[in-house]
């Protein structure tokens, strides 16, 4: 026996092949709205779970680049402020060079003296410098100050400790970012070596204007001195060596960043492109299916009795 | 020659008009319930009446049968019971997926995932604040929103928490007012019955109730949204129905037993099946909401454990960051245990170690488990979807098949129309031609030579 049709079946099929196709537009057009392949975790749960964890490393990548970025401002901070600590080891390398020089009287080996003083503080007042409001030569302990600017050689001593700041810069991976004040300008206590202690000594044998001294400024300070600045230029090698390791770390995470930012998007973006075509056939297919429906649904015998 | 009324003819005419007139009276019932829902279609049941018999005056044996015209035997409804059984059957798997799947897509609204307000997104933020802080152990600002994205953290989960109590509360209340006296169960089945009554007090006098038939089986159509269905006729027009796993008839003739307990466990045939038993399985104990509050509750105790246990190596006391309430609670009651002062970053002073080291649990067993967490969520309300739309298509398919038998065709009523209207009016013509033979008989015979 063949189907009998009846007007309710017609009617009800159109309807609900109506509402099949609409709900697919509507679905089509929420990924068109949204731009997103995935909208809830049951459109592709393990699509969700891949873009979950692909975001949250792609939000570590972003972290790890924003600590570079800072560790490299902090590199770049050390750098500078070494290289004007330089400068002014350099200028006091002058000043004991020509106070060497016997010619000088009592006078002016004071007033180089002074000169060398001034120096003393102007060296620890770079190595007060703030990042970011941490003092950056002090160690760990980056609020204290590392030096006392001014006065006596009694204020030279060192106040901040010898830990390392470290950086994470990626998953396991961390650097020392910090140049400890006391390793590359001493603890300021007089015969360890450093720069501050050096320049004291110095100044203190071109005032004492004992012949003694004299020779002393000539062969053990000058040697002392160039000792303190070969220590100060290998502290900048190894700060510019962990420059140049950040840099490439920031090169690698950008890397990073845009492979896991175009598999992400592949993962959770929608292909515009195939989703517009999906969208007007689905269109297509609605107008037609909405036209005969209207068509279907109007006839029966009772248009053609009279 | 045996004797057969003059007036005969008339008789088997007005038996024909007064048939097709009572046919062309369903047609119209028919065409005017076209669109009604639960309507079936009826026929005028035509039979040819007793015939006369003509008999020899003299011998009394029969000569012949005479044919005496037609007569309406019954007013038939066209349903098939087998159809009933299947669509209900399709019917109640139909309200078990849907009422799952609505309710999985409510809870899988409120994960807000993938985007940059789910929970996966706020941890990612949190271990961000923690490097934050690594880098500036020192700093009041950094340690300020490392907690205020711990307390985000901690309100995205109690929220989510609350939205699956949420769920199952909901779940509850809707089975309480469905099953509760008076609720809607209750209301079909007392229909049921009353429907029972009045089709057996009319069966019982010969008559075919087919519209309150047709009330009957759409009000068992209803009930099996919700559970099982099955009916049993007891032979006098009224059924007996059973409901789910309930122990008693809940309808049986004029009777109701409603409410009765349903166990709503173990697999076919003793589950109540339908709506009641897709909700139940939400709320009850060790339902859906359970087990999924157990995963959260698993999210938050990692997140806890695993910052805990580094939090506490540093610091002079060992400060737990989070706190959390008592096993299976872990999600509702996690709370951020320190403020900016107390949150320990370094084991010495502004190294950051600590930070450094709980910033480097992204990607562990908290962001695993809520992955899981999500995904498992997923899964289950694409399946629910997915078993929805079968039970949509299969119950379409049944329908149209019930259709088919039971719905009215304008075509064939227009067709019907037609055909009782040529009959009735051909009927019509021969009362006239009995007519005329009459008018010759009484007024033109025997008048001779007028």
């Amino acid at each position: 026996m063949s189907t009998r049709i009846t007007q309710s079946m017609v009617s009800r099929n159109v309807l609900s092949d109506l509402q099949d196709v609409s709900n697919r537009l509507s679905q089509t057009q929420e990924k068109l709205s949204s731009g997103r392949e995935i909208t809830k975790p049951s459109d592709n749960p393990f699509g969700t779970s891949k873009a979950l964890s692909l975001s949250n490393s792609l939000e570590a990548t972003q972290q790890y680049e924003r600590t570079v970025s800072d560790a490299t401002a902090w590199t770049n901070l050390t750098e500078t402020t070494l290289g004007s600590v330089s400068d002014a080891a350099q200028r006091a390398r002058e000043l004991l060079v020509q106070a060497g020089n016997d010619t000088n009287g009592t006078t002016s080996r004071s007033a180089i003296a002074d000169e060398i003083d001034q120096l003393i503080d102007s060296i620890k007042g770079d190595a007060n410098v703030k990042y970011g409001g941490q003092y950056i030569f002090s160690g760990a302990n980056t609020t204290q100050a590392p030096y006392v600017v001014g006065g006596s050689p009694a204020n030279d001593a060192y106040q901040g400790d010898t830990n390392g700041v470290f950086r994470t810069i990626g998953p396991g991976v961390s650097v020392q970012v910090n140049t400890i004040g006391s390793s590359v300008l001493g603890s300021g206590v007089p015969g360890d070596g450093g720069l501050i202690s050096v320049l004291r000594g110095i100044s203190q044998h071109l005032r004492s204007g004992t012949t003694a001294d004299a020779d002393t400024l000539r062969t053990t300070d000058l040697s002392s001195l160039d000792s303190a600045m070969d220590n100060l230029t290998s502290a900048r090698a190894v700060n510019g060596a962990t420059s140049n390791r950040l840099s490439s770390a920031s090169d690698r995470l950008s890397q990073i960043e845009q492979s896991t930012t175009s598999l992400l998007s592949d993962t959770q973006d929608a292909d515009m492109a195939k989703t517009m075509i999906d969208f007007s056939m689905q269109q297509t297919v609605y107008q037609s299916a909405l036209r005969a429906g209207a068509n279907i649904v109007q006839a029966s015998l009772l248009d053609f009795l009279s | 020659m045996p004797a057969i009324s003059t007036f005969f003819g008339l008789e088997t005419t007005l038996r024909g008009l007064m048939a097709q007139q009572g046919a062309l009276d369903v047609t119209s019932h028919n065409i005017a319930n076209a669109n009604t829902i639960g309507y079936s279609r009826q026929q005028a049941v035509f039979t040819s009446s007793d015939p006369l018999q003509v008999t020899d005056g003299a011998r009394l044996s029969t000569l012949a049968s005479m044919g005496t015209g037609v007569d309406i035997q019954s007013y038939s409804r066209v349903r098939d019971q087998f159809l009933d059984a299947q669509y209900r059957g399709q019917n109640m798997v139909l309200g078990q997926q849907s009422t799952t799947s609505d309710s999985l897509n409510q809870i899988e609204a409120a994960l807000q995932e993938p985007s940059s307000s789910g929970l996966s997104a706020q941890l990612a933020k949190f271990w961000s604040a923690w490097s934050n802080v690594a880098q500036d152990a020192t700093s009041n600002a950094g340690r300020q929103s490392l907690v205020d994205q711990a307390n985000t953290v901690v309100e995205t989960l109690h929220s989510l928490d609350s939205q699956l109590t949420d769920a199952a509360n909901q779940a509850s209340a809707e089975y309480t007012s469905l099953t509760q006296p008076g609720g809607d169960i209750d209301q079909s089945l007392q229909q049921i019955a009353s429907l029972n009554k009045a089709i057996q007090t009319a069966v019982s006098s010969g008559d075919h109730p087919n519209d309150l038939m047709d009330k009957r089986d759409q009000l068992l159509d209803k009930l099996s949204e919700l559970g099982q269905v099955s009916v049993t006729d007891l032979g006098d027009g009224s059924i007996q129905v059973n409901f789910g796993d309930a122990a008693t008839p809940v309808v049986s003739g004029a009777t109701v037993t409603w409410p009765q307990t349903l166990n709503n466990a173990g697999p076919p045939p003793t589950t109540s099946g339908g709506k009641l038993q897709a909700l139940n399985d939400i709320f009850k104990t060790g339902g859906t909401v359970d087990s999924l509050r157990a995963d959260l509750n698993g999210v938050a105790s990692a997140l806890a454990t695993s910052v805990n246990a580094i939090h506490n190596t540093g610091g002079p006391t060992g400060v737990d960051f989070f706190s959390v309430g008592a096993a299976g609670t872990e999600a509702a009651s996690i709370s951020v245990n320190v403020n900016y002062a107390t949150v320990v970053a370094s084991s010495a002073t502004g190294t950051g170690d600590i930070a450094a080291q709980i910033a480097n649990l992204r990607g562990g067993t908290a962001d695993a488990n809520y992955s899981t967490f999500v995904t498992r969520i997923g899964s289950m309300a694409q399946d629910a979807t997915r078993k929805e739309s079968t039970a949509q298509a299969l119950v379409n398919s049944v329908d149209s098949s019930r259709q088919s038998n039971s719905g009215v065709s304008m075509d064939e009523e227009m067709t019907n129309m037609v055909k009782f209207q040529r009959a009735y009016q051909a009927s019509a013509r021969a009362m006239s031609t009995m007519d005329e033979l009459l008018d010759i008989l009484i007024n033109r015979t025997g008048k001779v030579g007028l």
